[in-house]
């Protein structure tokens, strides 16, 4: 199947939804930015405006831009989390994505019983679940502990089995908020080698970072976001090497 | 309208299909707060005994006719609305407590009505272990009318979903609500014919809170089969009634709300 990914003139209006309360009127919702508009329970704010570009199988597309550009926005916006107000997205290809790798861990639980939970969060049948466990289990190294409770595991081996159950993806697009690491350095060199064979895997890879170096390194193409649009689109490198300068 | 029904049926057929993620979720919910503890969920049927137990002692009729009957009735009058409270109470937070899944997966918002429904379902078969205890003690025992009690259980069951999602947008949209419903079930309790028996005819506040209060038809519903044969008609229609609209109104606003709640959390 030919992967593809095509974003047409995108925007979000994201409602700053002022709650029927009795409450005490919160007024931490600010009105400087100019982004927001409307007034009273009407506000909102144009989180991504006239977003557009497309991508097809073999490209990475690095998004950068300072925090609140929209780069995390966007990328739920792809994936399905927030419809958009405007344009229309394009896929095709099953989009899986790697945001907040910990979702769903339960303290209680044992390290199998989360694998379990999390591949079914993920939309795996059970039948994906026991055949990718061992792999996973392997690959956290945690053979001798998978059968207690995460509660007693270390931060590192709760983060270590949190990539492996994460990562154990066969993406088409896969999008990512940041590049995800875990454990000592042993586990992260590995971790950075599941990541780079995870991105060869996957037919277009989006990534958001604020690092540079490693969107040079990963990626084909940047996009630079500034409050919601785009300010640059770098079809290559080079384009982005030179705007650097 | 037809078109935002459709579509919020859609949602709810996806979020059924992907039943192994909300019974997985509703079972590790309930191992949860139960798993420190050496009976474990059986705590439920205990902390029933308990509670039915003891408002059965102080508040038994004196009247023979009343007082022969009284124990089914307030045992299965009490369960069936500890079911109806569970679920309606954690529906108006439900929302809320799921923003981190909501915002960060693309489940529909149907696994989560049905997770809390499952999770509400496996507590009342606790407790409905005890109920039957106190039933067969009272001396009534199985009969074929019973299937019609099972049948409106059924009619039960298939009635929470929609009263979730109700429940859920109206605690995302008006978060005040949470206090407003949890207030109103507790003294609700006693506003329902669970510890009292209605006379036919009696008219007055009991009359009104008898005949104007939707759960009174539910709980006859699955009561009167065990302790009279059958149920009433009219208990049964008013229930399918009510059952039917908040079908209705449930599925249009999860279809015309379901891409709004992301933004309201």
């Amino acid at each position: 199947m030919n992967i593809s990914l095509d974003v047409r003139n995108v925007s979000l209006i994201y409602p700053l939804r002022t709650k029927f309360s009795l409450a005490p009127k919160d007024h931490r919702v600010g009105g400087r930015d100019k982004r927001i508009n409307g007034q009273g329970r009407l506000r909102f704010v144009k989180a991504l405006n006239d977003v557009s570009f497309s991508l097809s199988s073999g490209d990475r597309l690095g998004l950068i831009g300072n925090n609140g550009a929209g780069k995390t926005t966007l990328l739920k916006v792809l994936y399905g989390i927030y419809p958009p107000s405007h344009g229309t997205i394009a896929a095709q290809g099953r989009i899986d994505a790697l945001f907040n790798i910990n979702l769903g861990f339960r303290r209680e639980a044992t390290g199998r019983r989360n694998i379990e939970l999390r591949g079914l969060i993920n939309g795996w049948t059970q039948s994906e679940v026991d055949a990718r466990m061992e792999e996973i289990v392997a690959f956290s190294e945690l053979e001798d502990f998978i059968d207690m409770p995460i509660k007693a595991y270390s931060q590192g081996m709760a983060a270590r089995l949190a990539f492996s159950v994460a990562t154990s993806l066969k993406p088409e697009i896969l999008l990512m908020d940041e590049w995800i690491g875990a454990g000592d350095p042993p586990f992260q060199e590995k971790s950075r080698q599941r990541m780079r064979e995870l991105a060869n895997r996957a037919g277009i890879v989006v990534l958001a970072s604020h690092n540079h170096k490693l969107l040079r390194d990963t990626c084909n193409k940047i996009m630079m976001l500034d409050k919601g649009s785009v300010l640059h689109f770098f079809p290559d490198i080079d384009a982005f090497e030179k705007h650097s300068c | 309208m037809v078109s935002t029904i459709f579509v919020g049926l859609v949602d709810l057929v996806s979020g059924v299909r992907l039943w192994p993620v909300w019974t997985a979720l509703a079972r590790e919910d309930i191992d949860d707060q139960h798993r420190r503890t050496t009976l474990g969920p059986v705590w439920l049927t205990i902390n029933y005994l308990m509670f039915a137990g003891t408002f059965i002692f102080v508040i038994h009729p004196s009247n023979t006719e009343q007082g022969s009957i009284y124990a089914p009735y307030a045992a299965i009058g009490l369960m069936i609305w500890f079911y109806l409270m569970d679920n309606i109470n954690q529906a108006v937070t439900l929302f809320a407590r799921e923003e981190s899944y909501i915002k960060g997966t693309r489940l529909p918002l149907s696994v989560y009505i049905m997770r809390l429904g499952m999770q509400a379902l496996i507590r009342a078969v606790y407790t409905l272990t005890g109920c039957l205890a106190i039933v067969l003690i009272s001396g009534f025992f199985p009969t074929f009318g019973w299937l019609w009690s099972v049948l409106a259980i059924l009619v039960i069951l298939a009635t929470i979903p929609a009263a979730i999602i109700l429940l859920a947008m109206l605690g995302t949209f008006f978060p005040d609500s949470q206090f407003i419903i949890s207030n109103l079930m507790r003294v609700g309790m006693f506003l329902t014919p669970i510890f009292w028996i209605y006379t036919p005819g009696e008219g007055g506040a009991r009359g009104m809170l008898y005949y104007w209060n939707p759960f009174t038809y539910y709980i006859n519903l699955v009561r009167e089969p065990i302790l009279s044969g059958a149920p009433h008609i009219s208990d049964a229609m008013t229930c399918i009634a009510i059952s039917a609209f908040a079908w209705i109104l449930a599925l249009y606003l999860l279809g015309r709300l379901r891409h709004e709640v992301v933004f309201a959390l």
